[in-house]
């Protein structure tokens, strides 16, 4: 290199200005961190990409579709059904990023300069988990109102589209974001527990795609029963209108029915045991 | 200042640092010298507490590193090179760094044209070559303005104006601004230049401590040379218990074990007479392999034909020097 190399200049030795260590300092830092990679970009795109465009597919091919007497598009009732389908394959990408979120930072090494930057660690995974959880829950809203907007546009507010409103209907539409939101921070956790993104990105892959499909299938009744407590199963629950989950229940007659709330708070637990772990584990590891 | 006291790392069966006990001031450049395996880097971590002591404590300015309210102000390190997101551009890594401790982009950008990085700042930093990324562990070691810098190898892969800009820095820093800075390298030419007092590792336990000419010359044996026509005669009066003498030609010997005060006393007391007498000093490279011979972890192979290891400046030696 042939730059030129300057001096350092002359300065009093009392620090001019008290720089600090805060919280809201480390959150400011996480955030220009979280920015200022591309995977951030590109799992955020593919995510709204995937979403709203599976949205407008589906809509699109039921509008073109025969009446509902010829087996054509469901009724209103049946609205959310595109959001679900678009839910579940959008959601992978915010899985990637959110464990990228933190494990991007042990296999470059810049986790040492994170830790030696806050060295009491447990606040740099706090603060990361909240932008991560912000960035996240912002894109979704942004992905739910845009997809379920077009599919309304595209019924000309009849027929599929989403009624909003019906009250009921809210619940389920702001609770997407929120499981999308927490889906990221959940595969965050895992990230932070294993430190590696490929063991990472693996693990909640299969919790959210693999495992619900082994429990259905296999007839061993332990596992029928522990289907609806799979983090992405219960989770999801928060998605749907009560109308459709006392639906599903009278359908399902073996294992438990949770509540639109209780689902996610079973999704919840399972983001704090992990956390919690990982916590620990921060604090006593060597970085 | 750091105060390390009865430091000791465990990893698994392995006892990579000792029980050191050693003190970093401030207002001098304190070398930190060792072989590789020594335990240098880890008992560097331990100070910013990257890696947990398994027994005893080290202390920054009187406290835990953690400890303190604003950790990038009290301490700068550069431990290794990139530990750094690839992904991400030099000038967005030193502005998320800085931005932790509420520094504003006005340091970020001084930091940046002070270590010569402003045409790649911009630039994602895993192109970057060994002696760039250094730069940017050292701008992001500068970025709180530290009382205490801790740099592990500053000077690994740079171009010879940025270990010149390296030595004349950490100089300035430590003199002109009491600062404390503690320095690691392998480059023991450097290290005599830069360094005002040395602290020796070697298998995780401290070998020396102390100001460096102090320890080149403990370390090291005080060599004469000595040119006369009466060589034998002279190497039979000088010969004691303390004192080896090489023949090195015709009329030359090597005295080692005596200074060149005592060589001279004693041929002037037996009528001898001298056309040569040259004092040899040691350089900190002798006194380094001297005091770490024994506790080098990882020894290289002998090269067949290769010249034996010299152990003092003038390279002439017999079996018992070269090891």
């Amino acid at each position: 290199m042939s730059t030129a190399v300057a001096t350092e200049p002359p300065r009093t030795n009392a620090p001019l200005t008290p720089h600090k260590l805060t919280f809201g300092h480390l959150l400011r830092g996480e955030w220009i961190k979280f920015w200022s990679v591309r995977s951030t970009i590109w799992t955020l795109a593919i995510f709204l990409l995937a979403t709203v465009g599976l949205v407008v597919l589906i809509s699109l091919a039921f509008v073109n579709a025969p009446s509902p007497e010829e087996g054509g598009p469901p009724d209103a009732s049946d609205a959310l059904g595109p959001l679900s389908f678009a839910v579940t394959l959008g959601q992978l990408a915010l899985a990637v990023l959110g464990a990228l979120t933190i494990t991007s930072e042990y296999t470059t090494g810049m986790i040492r300069s994170s830790l030696t930057a806050a060295p009491k660690r447990l606040p740099v995974l706090w603060s990361k988990a909240i932008v991560l959880v912000v960035a996240v829950l912002g894109a979704s809203l942004v992905a739910v109102a845009a997809g379920t907007g077009l599919q309304w546009l595209f019924f000309d507010s009849q027929g599929l589209s989403v009624d909003f409103s019906d009250p009921d209907m809210i619940r389920p539409l702001v609770g997407t974001a929120v499981y999308l939101a927490t889906i990221a921070l959940f595969s965050y956790a895992l990230g932070a527990l294993m430190r590696h993104s490929a063991a990472a990105i693996a693990t909640v892959l299969g919790l959210l795609l693999v495992a619900p499909i082994l429990f259905s299938s296999i007839p061993w009744k332990p596992l029928t029963l522990m289907a609806p407590f799979l983090p992405g199963l219960a989770g999801q629950q928060l998605t749907q209108t009560d109308a459709q989950l006392e639906m599903s229940a009278s359908f399902s007659d073996v294992g438990a029915d949770l509540s639109a709330w209780e689902g996610y708070g079973v999704l919840v637990l399972w983001v704090v045991v992990v956390l919690g772990v990982a916590a620990v584990l921060l604090k006593k590891r060597d970085a | 200042m750091i105060e390390a006291h009865d430091l000791t790392k465990r990893y698994g069966s392995k006892l990579a640092v000792d029980g050191i006990s050693f003190t970093v001031q401030p207002g001098r450049v304190t070398g930190f010298l060792g072989p590789n395996g020594a335990g240098k880097s880890t008992t560097m971590r331990m100070i910013v507490g990257l890696d947990r002591p398994t027994h005893g404590t080290v202390t920054v300015n009187g406290r835990p590193y953690a400890e303190h309210r604003s950790p990038l102000t009290q301490v700068g390190a550069l431990l290794e090179a990139k530990a750094v997101h690839t992904g991400r551009s030099a000038r967005n890594h030193l502005r998320a760094i800085a931005a932790t401790h509420g520094i504003g982009n006005k340091r970020v950008n001084e930091v940046i044209s002070m270590t010569g990085l402003d045409t790649v700042a911009k630039r994602r930093v895993g192109g970057f070559s060994l002696g760039m990324g250094q730069r940017l562990g050292i701008a992001a070691a500068l970025v709180g303005d530290p009382q205490t810098l801790i740099l592990d190898e500053p000077v690994n892969g740079l171009d010879p104006e940025g270990v010149l800009w390296v030595r004349n820095l950490v100089k300035y820093l430590a003199a002109s601004e009491g600062r404390t800075v503690f320095l690691s390298s392998h480059l023991m030419s450097e290290m005599a230049v830069t360094a005002d007092h040395l602290i020796v590792i070697g298998r995780g336990k401290i070998i020396a401590d102390g100001p460096v000419d102090t320890v080149i010359s403990e370390a090291t044996r005080s060599t004469v040379r000595v040119r006369s026509p009466q060589a034998t005669d002279l190497a039979a009066r000088l010969a004691g218990p303390a004192v080896t003498i090489t023949p090195a030609e015709d009329g030359l010997l090597e005295v080692h074990g005596a200074t060149a005060v005592e060589v001279g006393e004693i041929a002037a007391a037996s009528g001898i007479v001298l056309h040569e007498l040259t004092p040899l000093q040691g350089s900190l490279e002798d006194a380094y392999m001297s005091l770490t011979s024994d506790s080098v972890e990882y020894h290289s192979a002998e090269i067949p034909g290769a010249e034996p290891r010299a152990t003092t400046t003038a390279a002439t030696t017999t079996g018992e020097d070269a090891r």
